[in-house]
């Protein structure tokens, strides 16, 4: 299904292809150690890049230019992926076939892509400084404005204070101080140096057979020079001693936020199992959170669990009124203890695994589902394609769940609650 | 059924109206493992005015959001989500203005799934418990929306541009109004618009579409009831109230919601052509490849944050470009004036046809979503037009209606700005 070619030193193509789609979509990024030195950084040169080129000099020509490849997309595209980040660009574009006779959009696509990594206009050595100080208030406009969602604000709270001592408490994007000190003529230099030394990750779904695509790239390729540095590879969570967090703010419900730690990662065996028992615990409709402290006891709207694959961490939400944390708190553990003493029924085991197994089934149904899933699972040190993830999480039995959840450790907490107004 | 081809846009679409009322809509996907049904009503959030069997009522705000949660319950202890997911199915509901939709995707055992779905939608049943039960529930939803600067600045905004729409009024009510909600209330509402006539059955996926068709004739049955006439006492002209409201919020930065009010749209074609003509419009005045988008972006008016297109809900349309900005009055004149400009210097026709390619291609695209494709279909129903004909619409529109529409709408006494502003930090002595 994937076709995995190495084009350069360090450099992979994976390609899916597949002509179901009446769209295509081809990412590139850069993979850097997650680095509190050059997090800002990396998050800011992709949207300096898109600012313009020496042929398209503007934000309004570049628009102009993709809307005659009949409104392809650019976008900046820079994740976390375990102790990674990646950083550069994604491409959306119609499929070649509903083109009108004599078009093409991919090999433009790919052409203004190159144009785009390699053709900044410069000055004094460095990004036009316009761009770049534009773009760092953009920046650290998104940084700050994570605020205006207190759920996202405080889960980003949560991971800060409990990984204290790894990098996956590092923003994302960088912290908005880090970001207003850069400079364009560094950022320049940072970027050539990512390009030279960084392994690059090109994921292409669409109609276009490999070789093409292959080939299409080549004219990018021949003008990167290649000096790759490796990775390191990917480490579980690094502790540091546990809290138990308060912040008051003028807001109208509460946000309850508990961190836990498990060895299990997505490189160990037991992935699956724990993969079954974050469903069976908070996801979705049918977990034991949900259906209990939403449900039973009325006491959220909004509650549930996300497992952190990479790390091995275990996050709880929920939006509560500011007098019930105790009581939400005391239900969250009381399900997670009926999880580790096995008190888990048929019904939910069988849902919890369903859930998974249709999601994975439908991985290959939409580019942006496949893209997501093998631009990132062979960074993250997850070596299953979705059919071998399939199969396993069908092995999962009701005791694997409970094991998993015997080895779930509680951290950290976080409580955002209301000042009184 | 009745079978259309859109050979341009490589879509089937199968359909039938049943017999009981029902519009059955069929997209099939070869090849493709997920399958999504989405159930819909044509009543949503701003239907509360109603005539039933020959009787007028008035139901309280956010009844529409209350029964879509209460429509889950079902007699008998039964779970709807459970039974879902044992099917490996999963389901859910969302309530808009004018449309409350129910749905579910799988990947296997399809066909239980869709009985599911049609069998829970079509059985009310609410009891005092219940009914109480849910109201701390959806509090906490409401405390969620409170929060959340987006909600509050769209808000805020209705109720400075509409004098009597309901639109004024949050989808899900208030803590006030929905303590008058009871099992009677919910039972009402569901018996005036939960009928097959006022609903649609829309499926995207590998089925087969007379087999689709067969079980929602099984589970709804041959009978044709009464609609719900909705009422629609409100009067609108094209005035704002208020020109700009401003509010204080947890907010890291300044944002605003902007809009023009336009001339509700009715259904069918002239619709659906007014509105590709208003979001081709929006292109034109302040899209990413407008004069005016990198002019306030350079200036830092705006960032990357801003961005607008046209709303339409049943009763009233407008304008909309929200984002943030330290100076959102300023982004307003700026705005008017360029339309202005616009409208005396017309659009070059290279950059017409540009924007329509774009706007072409982008819908094409968009097909690749099921759900996406399924909503749009939904809601486009309900305006009586088949959405696979865009390509057809956008073909036909000249830009002297992008001109005539910047013209007629963006104008001053039309136009309304939300603002949120951060807390000012005082100093602690």
């Amino acid at each position: 299904m994937i076709e995995t070619i190495s084009l350069l030193s360090g450099v992979t193509l994976r390609v899916c292809r597949d002509t179901r789609f009446k769209q295509g979509c081809l990412s590139f990024q850069l993979v850097r150690q997650m680095d509190k030195q050059e997090a800002a950084r990396n998050a800011l040169f992709p949207s300096v890049l898109l600012r313009g080129t020496r042929r398209c000099p503007d934000l309004r020509s570049i628009t102009e230019y993709l809307d005659t490849l009949y409104g392809a997309s650019v976008s900046a595209l820079v994740r976390r992926v375990g102790d990674y980040q990646t950083t550069g660009l994604c491409c959306g574009f119609m499929d070649d076939r509903f083109a009108l006779p004599g078009d093409k959009v991919l090999q433009p696509v790919l052409s203004f892509l190159e144009e785009l990594l390699l053709d900044s206009p410069l000055e004094d050595g460095g990004f036009l400084t316009s761009f770049v100080e534009s773009e760092k208030k953009n920046l650290i406009s998104t940084i700050e404005s994570e605020l205006n969602d207190k759920r996202a604000y405080a889960m980003g709270q949560l991971l800060k204070t409990m990984c204290a001592a790894d990098t996956f408490g590092l923003p994302r994007l960088g912290e908005p101080e880090e970001v207003a000190a850069i400079g364009a003529k560094e950022l320049y230099a940072h970027y050539r140096h990512c390009l030279r030394t960084s392994p690059i990750e090109i994921f292409y779904v669409g109609s276009a057979a490999s070789g093409r695509v292959a080939e299409l790239l080549q004219p990018l390729l021949q003008h990167l020079e290649r000096d790759v540095m490796p990775l390191a590879p990917q480490t579980a969570f690094h502790s540091c001693p546990g809290q138990d967090v308060v912040e008051t703010m003028d807001v109208a419900q509460g946000k309850l936020c508990m961190g836990f730690t498990t060895p299990i990662t997505n490189r160990c065996p037991e992935f699956p199992a724990m993969q079954v028992l974050n469903t069976v615990f908070g996801g979705g409709m049918t977990s034991k959170l949900f259906r209990n402290v939403r449900e039973k006891l009325s006491l959220c709207y909004s509650v549930g669990s996300g497992y952190y694959s990479t790390k091995g961490i275990l996050a709880v939400s929920a939006g509560i009124d500011f007098d019930k944390e105790q009581l939400t708190r005391q239900e969250i553990l009381t399900q997670l203890e009926a999880c580790r003493n096995g008190g888990i029924t048929p019904e939910e085991l069988k849902a919890a695994k369903e859930a998974i197994l249709s999601s994975l089934r439908a991985t290959h149904d939409s580019p942006g589902s496949i893209e997501g899933y093998y631009a990132t699972a062979a960074i993250s040190g997850l070596q299953m394609t979705p059919a071998e993830y399939m199969a396993a999480v069908e092995q999962v039995t009701l005791e694997d769940v409970a094991a998993a959840a015997r080895q779930v450790r509680l951290h950290t907490t976080y409580f955002l609650k209301g000042a009184s107004r | 059924m009745k079978r259309i081809s859109y050979p341009e846009l490589d879509e089937t679409l199968y359909t039938e109206v049943l017999e009981n009322g029902l519009t059955v809509t069929v997209v099939p996907r070869k090849g493709f493992t997920k399958k999504l049904a989405y159930f819909v009503t044509n009543y949503g959030s701003i239907h509360t005015d109603f005539e039933l069997e020959g009787q007028a009522y008035h139901a309280p705000a956010g009844v529409a959001h209350y029964l879509e949660h209460k429509m889950f319950d079902l007699p008998g202890d039964r779970d709807v989500s459970a039974e879902f997911a044992a099917l490996g199915a999963m389901t859910n509901a969302f309530t808009s203005y004018d449309m409350t939709a129910y749905y579910f995707s799988c990947t296997e055992h399809f066909q239980e799934s869709l009985h599911l779905l049609l069998e829970f939608v079509s059985t009310p049943y609410f009891t005092e418990e219940s009914v109480e039960k849910e109201r701390g529930i959806i509090d906490q939803e409401i405390g969620m929306n409170e929060d959340s600067p987006d909600s509050v600045v769209f808000d805020n905004l209705m109720q400075a541009m509409y004098r009597s729409h309901p639109i004024r009024v949050p989808i899900l009510g208030t803590c006030q109004t929905i303590r008058e909600i009871t099992p009677e209330v919910l039972y009402r509402c569901h018996r005036a618009f939960y009928t097959p006539g006022n609903m649609l059955l829309c499926v995207i996926g590998d089925v087969d579409p007379e087999q689709v068709a067969d079980m929602a004739r099984q589970v709804l049955g041959t009978e044709k009831t009464e609609v719900g006439r909705k009422l629609r006492p409100w009067q609108e002209d094209m005035n704002c109230p208020a020109g700009e409201v401003s509010h204080t919020m947890e907010v890291a930065m300044s944002m605003f919601n902007l809009a023009f009010k336009c001339e509700p749209l009715e259904a069918g074609d002239a619709a659906i052509r007014m509105e590709m003509v208003a979001d081709l419009a929006a292109e034109a005045l302040f899209g990413e490849s407008s004069e005016l988008y990198l002019r306030l972006y350079e200036q830092g008016l705006i960032d990357s944050s801003f961005g607008g297109g046209f709303e339409t809900v049943d009763g009233c349309a407008m304008l909309l470009c929200s984002g943030d900005s330290e100076d959102a009055a300023t982004v307003r004149d700026a705005i008017l004036a360029q339309a202005e400009k616009i409208v005396n210097e017309g659009i070059p026709e290279e950059r017409f046809q540009r924007m329509k390619r774009s706007a072409l291609g982008r819908r094409i695209r968009d097909l690749d979503s099921f759900d996406s494709t399924c909503f749009r279909i939904c809601a486009y129903h309900f305006s009586d037009f088949a959405y696979f004909r865009f390509p057809e619409v956008y073909r036909g529109i000249q830009a002297s209606e992008i001109c005539d529409f910047l013209g007629r709408v963006v104008r001053q006494p039309r136009c309304g700005l939300s603002i949120i502003t951060p807390i000012a930090k005082e100093e602690t002595v």
